[in-house]
């Protein structure tokens, strides 16, 4: 692949990197740190992009990469302690379809790293369980228990009823969808 | 470049009102909300001037 095309390809991914960066270091400076580090870090080992394959999946796997060596220098424990913030938070229940975005990052970030990541990368990044599974370095089934724990979880905190999730009752939605021409 | 993947299973046709992230998920359409909200966040202009500092090395590099 050629030099500006590789460079065309990062520039583009430069937007979900920093989304990935943020909700793995939950630091907006750390994460920019963290994205630059990617940039150089993939730029050296160009030569080992195969072309045809997904950029972004292979970018976010050394962001990945790079977030848990950093890490591992500073001798942080990346997960955190299951439960204790849980415990702690007190957001009230959910009203149907009204749930706060804020009251919702809050959520996220008392999920440990290893389910938090996996949420971000099949709900919100739009990869594949395969793909999440290559990036994480770990099986397809370890993905989607991270992922249904992920969820589980966030229900506890965020107090949403299994059942009453659904945004708008069942007749508005089926108004809402009737009118999409 | 584009993401040239293929679609799950579960997201096409029958699938789709099972998958659990789904539009009709309150923590689906949350986590798109958070996540696009970061996506769609200006880029800093010192990463476009690192590509290009770096692809410049790169083609001084190639010419000697």
């Amino acid at each position: 692949m050629a030099a500006a095309e590789f460079k065309t390809g990062l520039l583009g991914a430069i937007p979900s990197l920093r989304a990935f960066a943020v909700s793995l270091s939950q630091n907006a400076d750390k994460a920019d740190d963290l994205v630059q580090e990617t940039l150089m870090k993939a730029w050296d080992k160009q030569s080992s992009f195969e072309p045809g394959t997904n950029l972004k999946a292979w970018l976010f796997t050394i962001l990945r990469n790079e977030f848990y060596s950093q890490m591992r220098k500073r001798g942080r424990e990346v997960q955190d302690s299951d439960g204790i913030m849980t415990a702690r938070l007190a957001i009230h229940p959910a009203q149907e379809g009204m749930l706060d975005l804020d009251d919702f990052r809050t959520a996220l970030d008392q999920l440990p790293a290893d389910q938090r990541e996996a949420i971000i990368l099949i709900g919100a990044s739009g990869f594949s369980y395969e793909e999440a599974a290559e990036i994480c370095e770990c099986a397809v089934g370890t993905i989607k228990s991270r992922v249904s724990r992920a969820r589980t979880r966030l229900h506890e905190i965020l107090q949403i009823d299994g059942e009453a999730e659904f945004g708008p009752d069942p007749v508005a939605t089926q108004v809402l969808g009737s009118n999409i021409p | 470049m584009t993401d040239k993947r293929e679609v799950p299973r579960s997201k096409a046709g029958a699938g789709r009102r099972d998958d659990p992230l789904g539009p009709n998920s309150e923590i689906g359409r949350k986590l798109k909300q958070y996540y696009s909200a970061l996506v769609t966040d200006d880029v800093p202009e010192r990463f476009e001037q690192l590509l290009s500092k770096l692809e410049s090395v790169e083609s001084g590099q190639e010419e000697s």
